[in-house]
This record gives structure tokens, sequence and C-alpha cells, in this order.
């Protein structure tokens, strides 16, 4: 048995027998994991509201041979992100954070800029910036960052390269695929492409490679944002293996 | 020792290790204690298994478990029929009677908002509580969710909900437990409580 300590965020906790957590973090030094927390449901609980989705929280674990659960231990707050829990649209936007990095990521695989994408992009709501627009900016640097970065110099059909003589304009995004189909090919499959806009394609290039610190200043409205939203909510459809809860969904109710 | 996977023994094994927190080992403890213990007690277990599934149903006002078409808090006719206290299971209905504190009804939704497992408004009784404050006669409604993530996004959803109605919403305190000491308190617990304080 070992001890260990890494800052680490919350993606995700249930309850377990009679007063116990099993709670799922990604951490800075260990990757995706997850830990039992005994009597983190009683009152009087050492843990207090640490291991609560979207905290950050330095934590420290015992490690047993041969179990994938680790034990925690200890759990000291780092930051808590007060508005996610007051406002249902930056906590919706926040769950699909947690929920996509928890879907694309394995255990015990660290990667420090996936933590401190999932960081920024809780500070960001926390913030107040715009819930929908920063959880979009957030997928699609978060899948450049885990392997599933959509394709946009070639077809991912075909495999040709959009050279000058290919006009990526009449290109379409496939789900399936992960990227751009060139037009014949999209013809053959029309069913399973969805439309991409110059500008649309545009942003993608820009949120994949731009510093973190500048994508806050990137923009998407009216066709754009739409196109946009469409495409990445399809292609995180595809990467997860399962819908995830929309972004909007805890979308402020209707008076019946 | 091994349990042949065809026959009664493992399919009571089967049964159990569907229930929350028994896990397959416990499972087989569990029934190999049933098959050691007189016939009498086990099918006295199997008998209230039966009697509860068929002789309890969920109150057709505020949800909570009842042997009859209302619970017995909803036909006490002594209850503060003003006051609505919601919460999410009825073992928390219970807890909060223990008190002795409260006297209005009660309000149970079966569940959560989880924008983290998808969980929505369809999926909880929250209809069926603003179908309550229709009748007119509820003045406060008092939201004892949980103070965890599922419980706050319900307790923020039912708010917007409920207050075109003109009822008052309120939400339960949160603070140290009593006999703690504050030093020990975590940070999102000290803020609500200082948030949350009073005048003496």
């Amino acid at each position: 048995m070992s001890q260990l300590k890494t800052p680490a965020i919350t993606l995700k906790s249930r309850k377990w027998g009679e007063a116990d957590r099993i709670v799922t973090f990604y951490s800075l030094r260990f990757g995706k994991l997850r830990g039992v927390a005994r009597g983190a449901r009683r009152m009087k609980s050492r843990f207090g509201s640490a291991l609560e989705p979207f905290i950050h929280c330095d934590l420290n674990l015992f490690e047993k041979r041969g179990d994938s659960l680790y034990r925690i231990t200890q759990a000291d707050i780092q930051e808590t992100f007060p508005s996610l829990r007051e406002d249902l649209a930056l906590m919706s936007g926040a769950a699909r954070m947690v929920n996509l990095v928890a879907a694309v990521t394995a255990e015990g695989d660290p990667s420090p800029r996936v933590f401190e994408t999932l960081l920024g992009g809780l500070r960001s709501l926390q913030e107040g910036s715009e819930p929908g627009l920063t959880t979009l900016l957030f997928q699609i640097r978060l899948l450049g960052q885990t392997g599933f970065r959509p394709q946009t110099d070639h077809c991912t059909a075909c495999g040709k390269e959009f050279g000058k003589s290919r006009r990526v304009g009449l290109a379409r995004f496939s789900p399936q695929t992960g990227g751009l189909v060139c037009a014949p090919c999209a013809s053959r499959h029309p069913d399973r492409c969805l439309p991409l806009s110059a500008g649309s394609l545009a942003f993608i290039q820009q949120a994949l490679h731009v510093p973190a610190s500048v994508l806050p200043r990137l923009k998407a409205t009216g066709r754009v944002r739409h196109d946009l939203e469409a495409a990445i909510e399809s292609y995180v459809t595809v990467v997860a293996g399962k819908r995830l809860p929309p972004v909007d969904f805890l979308a402020p109710p209707v008076s019946l | 020792m091994s349990v042949d996977q065809q026959g009664l023994l493992a399919q009571l094994i089967r049964e159990l290790v569907r229930l929350p927190g028994i896990g397959q080992k416990t499972a087989q403890r569990l029934a190999f204690h049933i098959l050691k213990t007189e016939r009498e007690e086990a099918l006295r277990l199997a008998e209230a298994i039966r009697a509860v599934k068929e002789g309890l149903a969920f109150c057709r006002l505020c949800r909570n478990i009842a042997e009859k078409e209302l619970c017995e808090f909803c036909r006490d006719p002594k209850r503060d029929r003003t006051k609505i206290l919601v919460v999410e299971e009825p073992s928390t209905l219970y807890a909060i009677e223990r008190t002795g504190g409260f006297h209005g009804l009660y309000h149970v939704l079966l569940g959560s908002l989880s924008p983290l497992e998808g969980v929505g408004p369809s999926d909880i009784r929250a209809q069926e509580l603003v179908d309550r404050l229709k009748e007119g006669e509820v003045q406060e409604v008092i939201l004892a969710t949980n103070p965890t993530i599922e419980g706050e996004a319900t307790a923020i959803y039912l708010t917007k909900l409920i207050k075109p109605y003109g009822v008052r919403v309120s939400r339960i305190a949160y603070g140290i437990p009593v006999g703690m000491d504050i030093e020990y308190a975590d940070e999102v617990t000290l803020i609500k409580s200082i948030e949350g304080r009073r005048d003496l």
C-alpha cells in the first residue's frame, strides 16, 4: 500500500453502501481515477463538500495493489466554483465538461493538458462566460487533446488532401469518420453528413490551435454557431459511444 | 466454492446481487444463510416482500409510501395544509417526521434532477407538486432536497417552476452540524452558513 497526493477535479460521485461514496476524479498526476470515500455521506464526514462534482481539491489517496479503486483519505478544497451550483445553465455546461472528460479518458493515463483544460473550462464558467459557447470551445479543445481531433485537412472517407484544387468549402462534416468529407464522398452518404460553413471550419481550427489565453476572444453566432453545435454534438455522441445529457439540459422551465 | 449456475441457489444469488450494496460474495453468504434457516423464518421474509409489493403503493397526493390511496400524513386533518415540505425520497420524510418539528404536508419527488446522469424534470414528481399548488390552499413550499449538486439543481428548478404561483418558496438552512467544531467544517458549508446567518 502506498500513499499518494495529487491535485484533482471531481467528475462524478455515486452512493455506495450505507454511507460511502465512489468518486471519479480527473487528477493531475494519475489521470482519471476512482476512489472510495468511507463515511462520506455521514453528517460529520471529514470530506464535507470536497467530493462534490466540479470541486478542485488536493487529494490524498491510498493505493492498494491489485485493486483499481483507491481509498480516499483526505480532500482539501482548492476551488469550489460556487456559481456552478447556483445557476442551471452553468451547471449543465459544467456537467457536459466533466461528462466528456469521463467519457474520452482512460483510467491511469495522466495528461496535464487535459487537467488544465478542464480547470480552465470550469473557471471560465465561474467567471461568467456564456455557457453554450464556453462548453463548445471546451469540447473542441478536449477532443483535440485526447486523440479525437476533428480532421480538417483531408477527406476522412477517401483520404485525399484538401489542396487548392479541391474546394474545402464544398466539404461536409461526418461524425462517424470524425472530420470533413469531400463533396463526392458526402454525396454517397448524405444522411450521415452535416453542413459545416467556412466560418465554422475556421472556428474549429482556431479553437484547436490558439493559446488557451486567447480562447475567450473566439466568438460564434448565427449559422456558424448552429452548424458547430450540431456537428460537435453528433461527433461527441459517436466518440463517447452514447448520447450525453445535452448542454441546455436544465434550461429554465416554462411555467405551466 | 462455486455454485451451479443453473441451480435454484444460483437463481437466489442472482436476485440478491440486484439489491443495492450487495456484491457477489455478500449475496452468496445471504443465500447460504437463507438455505440454513428454518423454513418458516425464510418464508416469513418472502411473505414480507410479497406483502410490501402488493399492499403498498404511493400516496395519490404526496407520493409518499401509503397502504391506502392517501398516506397517513395526507389523511391527518390536524396537519397544516398551507405548508408543503418537498423531499427527494420517503426516507428523508421519515427523518424529518422523527424530529416532531414540522406539522405541514409533504411532497416526495422520488428522485432528483441530475445534469450529470441525465435525470430530467419528467423523471421526478415535479408536475404533481405544481398540480397541488393549483388548488390554492398552499402558502409556502419548503425545499428540503439534499445539499448535493443534484439536490441544488432540483431546488433551483422547482423554485423557477413554483414562483409564478405566488406561494412563498424557502430552502432548508445550510450550516454546521450541532456538536461539530467549526474549524473542521469545509469551505462550502462555512460560506453557506455565514450567508444563511440569522439575527438573534
